[in-house]
This record gives C-alpha cells, structure tokens and sequence, in this order.
C-alpha cells in the first residue's frame, strides 16, 4: 500500500516552474528574496506594475528564507537608526495590510557587553539612538537578569534594552509581497536564473534559463549572488558572502521575552512564536568568495559552549535542526545602493550584510519612490558604490551572528 | 524485575527496560500527548523513535521520546501540552470549533487591536513543554577512528558488520535503539531471538556494538586530529562520540509511515511493525485488531496476532479499503474503537481496538545523503532509496545497504549486508 | 474530520492540496507554506507523503528531491555540545 491510497483529487494551477515567460518589462528585478519582492510591491502599489521579479530557486530558498527573524532599531550610525524606526513601524502594520501573520513580536533586544571598550561603545551608541528618538537604556547587569531570570552575568559589565526591537517571523513577508504584487500584475518567475545580460540603448536583454526578457531597467537584488549578478554588465562589487550558521530548538512554552546579544562573540538567541529558541554566534570561515550553506560540528560546539555560559539553564533544551544562510556583507556593513557608474538603468539593492531582512521594508518604500517619482532619500547617496574608492566611507560596528 | 514509575500522581509497575510508552500502554495510559495546534490526542506510533507522536515529560526533560527511554525504579513521567489533563484537555474545542482546520498564516490579522490579543495568547499555547527543571552535566566527547563503521545494528548492518569483522576489519556498529536487532524486532514471530542471533555471530566476529548511540550527522567540514577531513558524531545518552573510519557502512533502514485516511492521528493507529513490536516485547496490541494491506509481512503478522488469541480484521486495501478511523469524540480523549472501510463502493464500518497499517517503510537516506550518496525516488519500494553500485558502493568509502536501497524485508537485507561488508572489507 | 499529513505540525491533507493547487508542486515549498518537517520529527514521518502529493499534482515533471539532510538526525541537547574542545576539530582556518 502506499501512503496515497486515500482518495487525493488535485486540481492544479501549472507548477510554478512552468508559467510563462513574459518577453518585456519596464522593471526586472533579479532576486525574489524580501527586498526584490519588497520593492516589485511597493512599485505596484505606486501604479508601476509592469515589472517582472526573476527569482533563481523556489521563495525563501535565499537569506529571507534561512534568517533568524531579529529586527532593531538599536545601530551605531545614525542612517541605520533611522531607517529602522521606519521599518520597524511598517513590520507591525504588515499583518493588517498583507492579511498575513507575520508573528512581530517586540520584546526588545537585550545586549550584553564583558569589556570596557564595549560599554565605551554602548554608551556612545546609546545616546546616539536616544538622540534619534530611540528609547534604549543602560541597564545595570543585575536589571538584565531582571528581564532574562535564565542569565548568568558571568564577565558581563554592561548592557542596553530596547523594549521596541523584536523578532519576526520571515517566510510570510515574502508570501505577503508576491500575492499582493502579483495581484497587481506583478510577474513573479520562480526557478528562473539569469545567465547573461546584454547592456543595450534602450535598456538590458536578460538571457534566463527559461528564456529572455527584455527590460528598460533592471534592480540587483541578488543579496549574496548580487556580485554574481553586477558582473554579469562588467560590475566588479566589493561585497562578499559570509556564511552564517543557526539553529533552532525544540518549541517551548515561552519563557524568553527579549532576543539577547553579545556582540563580543556575535551570539543572538531569541525566542520564536512557536516556542523554539533561535541561536547564532560569529565562527570564523574560509571566505573563498564562493555562497556556502553547509553545516559545521564547529558551529554547534561554539555557539553551544556559548550560549550554555550565558544561559546555563538551557544545557538540556535540544536542537532540533542547524541550518546556514548568506550575509552580503560590504566593507563598511552599510548597503550599496543606486546606479554604479557607466551603466545607467541599472540599480543596485545589495550588501545588507545581517540586516537586508528587516531593512527591507523600509528600503523597498525608499526604493519604489526613487524609480516612480524620482524622490531620493539621502541613503542613497550615503551609500553609492564609488563611496569605497573615494574612501568616504562610516563603518556600522553593531553586527551579529 | 519490576520497577515502579510515577505518572501523574499514580503509581506504575513496570518491566525494568520497558520502553516507557509500552509500559503506559500495558498500564491502560493511552493518550500520551495532544498535538501543537488542534490538541489532538497523541498515543505512540512508530515505537522506534522516529515520528514525534509520544513526547513526554521525563524526569523534569520536555519532549523526550517515551519508546526511547527504558523504565527504571522511580522515573517520573508527565503529559505535556494539556490542560487539565491530556484525557481532558479543554483545548481540544480547537479541533472542533475548526473542523475543517485553521489556516494560522490568515488568522484574525485585523483588526490591529484583536490582532495583538490573538498574538498573545498564541503565544502562550505555542511550545510543548516547559524549560527543562536542571541542567545536566555531560561528559566531554570521545573522539575515535576505526577501520570500518556501521550505522545501523538491523538484518543487514549486523551482516556487513559480521563480515567486516571476519575479514579482520576493526569495526564497530552504532545503533540508537535501546536494543540491538532493528527490524528483526518487528518480525511476528521469533523476532528477539533473530535479533539475538544475529548479535552474537556479530560480537563473535569481534565487533564493538554501541546501542543507544544515534548517528546524528555527517560533517564534511570538520577534521578530527590527525585525520581526513570529515566526522562522523553519534550522541549517547551523556555525551557525544566523534567518530571517523576508513570505511562507511549505512545500514540505517526504513522509517514506517502512516497512510492518509480520515482521523489517521488518533491514538490507536500504528504501523503494522509497531504492533510486531509489542509482540517482541510480549505485548499484544489489541483483541481485535483491524490489519489495512497485503503481503509477506501483513500475513505473518495476521497470523502471529491470531495465534495469541487476537481476532484480526483483514482489509486489504483493494477490494476493501480504509476510509477512516472512528472512535469517542475527542473531548474524552479516546483509543480507536474502530473503521470506516469503503466496500466494493459501500460504507462499512467495523469495530475493533487496534487500525494496523502497512506500507513499505521509507528509507532511511539522510545520512547517506549528507555523505555524498545520491537518492531516487522510487514509491513502490518505500521512497528516496539510497542509489549505489552493484558492491554496494555509494560514495568514496560509502556503502548502503538492506532497507535504507528500497524496502527488502529482514532475510533479503540481511544477504545484502553481507554482501557488502564483504566487498567493503 | 481531518486527514493528517504532518503530525508534528498538525498539518492537513487539504492545507497541502490547497498549497498544490496554487502551482507549489515541490517538497520545499509546501514545507515552507504549511511548516509540514519542520517539528520534532523533520519530517521523517511525512516528507514522503508530501513527496507522491507533490508528484500526483504535476510536480513530476521535475525530479521531486527531497529537503536538504540537515543535522542533527535526532534532537541533541546543547550541553552535551558545549563540552566538546573546539581544539579537537579543526578547519581550514586553523591551519
């Protein structure tokens, strides 16, 4: 017997892998994680639909799909504070205006810090996310425990709360983006990977595997294959794909109110809706430019070392899957964004490094307004390609995982 | 010997080693757990650690597989997930007030202020179980090379492990069951003493056997001192073993699946091998047990449960085929008490205390996977069946083989095993 | 009354036919859109159902694969993990 023999009666749509290529469009964007979905969303919603978003694999295979779901407000540059006071508000509107439960929960973000030079760093950071209207807090070490009962304060002297930050639930934004785009007319090719573009005149002749489309403009939202991506019209990027490990637990009862960081080892743990704990911490790898998403015993064995010394009462909770996904990381951990000279009409949207995810809402907006009504936030300019040759550069420290 | 459990305020006598979902079942407890989202109830399922159905609370640990841990004087044993209790959980209204299922992804997200009530409470059912009562203490790892590794102590890694050790290959053979013998303890008739037969001639040809010790994942990117890069961890009940060989034998069978039918979670159905199981274990699983499927394996286990007594029902899923379980309506938390079968075109229900499906198990191909090895999926023989030559020969220094290349039954696994520990050596 | 496919997430016969009918005919897509593997057992016990739905419902005219083999195989206590010396595995790195 086999497990079908139950009465099944499927009545399908054609499988995702075969609908029709279109031949043109105003828009291509090539990569359907959160942030190409994003933007072909808020372009629609502002009356530009005829864009085609061109995703390699099936939705979530990339970043959106493999992220821990964090999202703060709590950054060392005053861009990224800012930027996600805005993004922040978007994700808490998400489930009203999508229909979709995103599972946005704030519960703040707890950092810890074991040096002196890091609660230098915090305090500076603080005020700076104060000035922008952020309320984070110095907390003493025995208040962080207050809030977290599960914590050793083993070598730790200072920490900061946002009670505004929070986590999320990732894959569901993504599903939100595409129903809602489509819906408008947005063309959304899954299994779809771009071999080749021809730069033409009047705009770029994208060879896919599954045929060609012919664009006036195109967004390279690739993430970690944005390098990939940019070279194929003689872009050489300077991002580069980090691998980033994770893992997930066994669903408790909640227990866990904020995510809790140390960005001494780029720990983050945190726990989900559905009750699991999920964990990262910063290993080091052999960066050979190449996207890797294999899992290490190494990754688990430091991050549980770790996670056991600041949390010792979770030695018996248990993993049930480690996974791994891309950051894209640039120089500076600041994004590259707008057109790199020489080839006008095509857009960068890449080198969010940990943070594209909750930055996308945001950006897709800023995004969407720069192509439709020519409206350009500073970002824009702040984070332009030749910014590393003219060495005008300002470095985000607050990075995890 | 007798030990005593405590399980929710009663006391439980039970066989020293039990497994302790079988020991609840022989105690009358059937209803072990409820589910995460409809507050099903749960009763065991595969008995073999693999499906998640008996997640207990033990000794203070959430979630842990209550057919894994063996009875011992003085465990203590709670349901997770339910309130009051598992046989009365007032949320199982969710099951019924949403008989045609929730969709959480499009629940109640407006307007914003029901949105934010619903997040919380969903909150606070979501987890099964609390956070574990201590901390343990865990040895550091072993860290061991060998000649030869077997993953699997069943038919056919006991039969490549026999032949390993026979051609003077220092091996050792890990297995995660609380004893060792894997499918041979699913045979109806005889199956411990197969299993104790084919353990001896192993040990007698001087291989190290590691029960309790689960293969937990092939990791290419790490390198153990001194050696190629690659390991091999297995976790034993306190600490972990990081393992590395010249040779690779994955003899990890087949997992039993359900089929798919009307109410095909409720306590009291289970794989026909479950039910073989019980017998090894001199358990019978019900008087009058309904047996859905047809072939070598349906037959011998119809007719070793007729043989202790029990009145089979046989359906054979052509002619008659199985439409639904029935049983009391979830509120009291119930057994199977019976079948919907579709005849010939006809609704016919039957009554019985046991649903027994059969269907060829799945292999088991993970970790032949993560070790290079590349699969195919073929229905007829159980599922994604690990693919390798004609030595067996999956990968460089890996081998498959018995059920995990297509289901083949204890005797034939058995022969391919030694088959390829032969040509492994 | 449900048919239930994924039993560790409660997941239905009809939540993955609704998934189907929307074109996702792949294992990881239904798994993405309904959680199906996602619980205690990582689809041990389902996967290869999903797999002959996706199959039945026209997936089958590309190779049906199934998710990727991620470790652990088994849940695994963190504790146990956090004893290992890092210095007894090495990568690349160390070198």
């Amino acid at each position: 017997m086999r497990p079908l023999d139950a009465v099944v009666d499927v009545k399908r749509a054609p499988p995702r892998r075969d609908v029709p290529m279109p031949e043109r469009c105003e828009i291509a964007i090539i990569g359907g994680g959160v942030m190409g979905l994003g933007i072909a969303y808020q372009l629609a919603k502002r009356g530009l639909t005829d864009v085609v978003v061109l995703e390699r694999g099936y939705l979530a295979e990339g970043a959106s799909g493999r992220n821990g779901g964090g999202v703060r407000m709590q950054w060392s540059t005053e861009t990224n504070v800012r930027l996600m006071q805005q993004s922040i508000a978007l994700c808490a509107g998400f489930a009203e205006e999508f229909g979709i439960n995103v599972w946005f929960r704030q519960g703040g973000y707890l950092f810890l810090g074991r040096s002196e030079e890091e609660r230098r760093k915090m305090e500076r950071n603080v005020e700076l996310q104060n000035r922008c209207g952020v309320p984070t807090k110095l907390i003493a070490p025995d208040d962080a425990r207050d809030l977290v009962p599960e914590l050793s304060l083993d070598g730790v002297v200072c920490a900061a709360y946002n009670p505004k930050d929070g986590v999320l639930f990732p894959w569901p934004f993504l599903w939100g983006y595409a129903q809602k785009a489509e819906a408008a007319g947005v063309r959304v090719q899954l299994y779809t990977d771009v071999k080749r573009i021809d730069v033409e005149k009047a705009g770029f002749q994208l060879h896919t595997n599954r045929g060609q489309l012919h664009a006036r403009r195109v967004i390279n939202a690739a993430g970690a294959w944005s390098p990939e991506v940019a070279r194929l019209v003689g872009v050489e990027l300077p991002n580069r794909p980090h691998r980033h490990e994770i893992l997930s637990t066994e669903p408790l009862k909640p227990f866990l109110k904020p995510m809790v960081s140390l960005l001494s080892s780029g720990l983050y743990f945190s726990q989900s809706m559905r009750g699991e704990i999920v964990t990262g911490i910063t290993v080091p790898d052999h960066d050979d430019g190449t996207v890797k998403l294999g899992s290490r015993l190494r990754f688990l064995t430091t991050l549980a070392k770790e996670l056991v010394r600041v949390a010792p009462r979770l030695a018996d909770v248990k993993i049930l899957r480690q996974w791994a996904g891309p950051y894209d990381v640039s120089p500076d951990g600041r994004p590259i964004l707008g057109e790199p000279a020489g080839v006008p009409g095509f857009f960068l949207a890449c080198g969010f490094v940990g943070h594209g995810f909750m930055m996308a809402p945001v950006m897709a907006k800023l995004y969407a307004e720069l192509l439709t009504d020519g409206e350009k936030h500073p970002v824009f300019d702040e984070c332009r390609l030749d910014r590393f040759a003219s060495g005008d550069i300002q470095r985000e420290d607050m990075i995890l995982g | 010997m007798s030990v005593t459990l405590r399980f929710e305020g009663k006391e439980i006598s039970a066989e020293a080693g039990q497994p302790l979902a079988v020991a609840l079942f022989v105690a009358g407890e059937r209803v072990l757990s409820r589910s995460v989202k409809y507050h099903r109830p749960r009763g065991m399922f595969c008995l073999t650690g693999h499906c998640g159905a008996c997640l207990m609370r033990v000794d203070g640990r959430p979630n842990q597989k209550a057919c894994q841990v063996p009875c011992v004087d003085g465990l203590v044993a709670e349901r997770q997930n339910a309130f009051p209790s598992a046989a009365f959980d007032v949320l199982g209204i969710t099951d019924f007030v949403f008989a045609r299922g929730l969709d959480h992804n499009t629940m109640f997200t407006s307007p914003q202020i029901l949105h934010s009530v619903v997040q919380k409470v969903v909150r606070h059912l979501a987890g099964l179980g609390t956070l574990p009562d201590e901390a343990s203490r865990y040895g550091t790892p072993e860290v061991r090379h060998l000649d030869a590794i077997v993953v699997g102590a069943g038919p056919a890694g006991l039969a490549a492990a026999t032949a390993l050790g026979r051609a003077g290959r220092r091996t050792l053979v890990v297995d995660e069951q609380l004893r060792p013998g894997g499918s041979y303890f699913a045979e109806p008739s005889d199956g411990a003493a197969q299993a104790a037969r084919a353990v001896t001639t192993a040990e007698d040809a001087g291989v190290e056997l590691w029960s309790r010790a689960t293969a937990l994942g092939w990791y290419p990117e790490d390198t153990a001192p001194g050696r190629a890069p690659g390991v091999l961890v297995v976790g034993r009940p306190d600490r972990l073993a990081i393992l590395t060989a010249d040779r690779y034998i994955y003899a990890t069978g087949g997992y039993d699946q359900n089929l798919l039918f009307g109410d095909n979670d409720r306590p009291g159905v289970l794989p026909a091998r479950a039910a073989g199981r019980l017998l090894s274990r001199d358990v019978l699983v019900g008087e009058r047990p309904i047996l859905v499927g047809q072939g070598a394996y349906v037959e011998a286990l119809a007719n070793a449960l007729t043989e202790r007594g029990a009145k089979v029902e046989r359906v054979d899923g052509h002619e008659k085929r199985l439409v639904a379980a029935r049983g009391r309506s979830w509120l009291a938390g119930s057994w199977v008490a019976g079948a919907e079968l579709n005849v010939a075109g006809q609704r016919q229900r039957v009554s019985g205390d046991a649903v027994l499906v059969w269907c060829e198990p799945t292999p088991a191909s993970e970790l032949p996977r993560q070790h290079g090895a590349a699969v195919e999926l073929r229905p007829e023989a159980g599922g994604f069946v690990a693919l390798a030559d004609e030595h067996g020969r999956a990968a460089p220094s890996v081998w498959v083989c018995g059920d995990v290349t297509g289901y083949l039954g204890p005797a034939s696994a058995a022969l391919a095993g030694k088959r390829v520990g032969e040509a492994a050596a | 009354m449900k048919i239930l496919v994924c039993r560790c997430e409660d997941v239905t016969l009809e939540e993955i036919t609704h998934v189907l009918d929307r074109g996702f005919v792949s294992v990881e897509e239904c798994k993405r859109l309904t959680g199906l593997g996602t619980g205690p057992c990582q689809g041990k016990e389902c996967m290869l159902a999903c797999a002959l739905l996706c199959h039945a419902a026209g997936g089958g005219a590309h190779p049906i694969t199934p998710f990727t083999a991620r470790p652990p195989l088994s849940p695994t206590p963190l504790g146990a993990l956090a004893t290992a010396l890092t210095t007894s595995l090495t990568t690349e790195d160390d070198e």
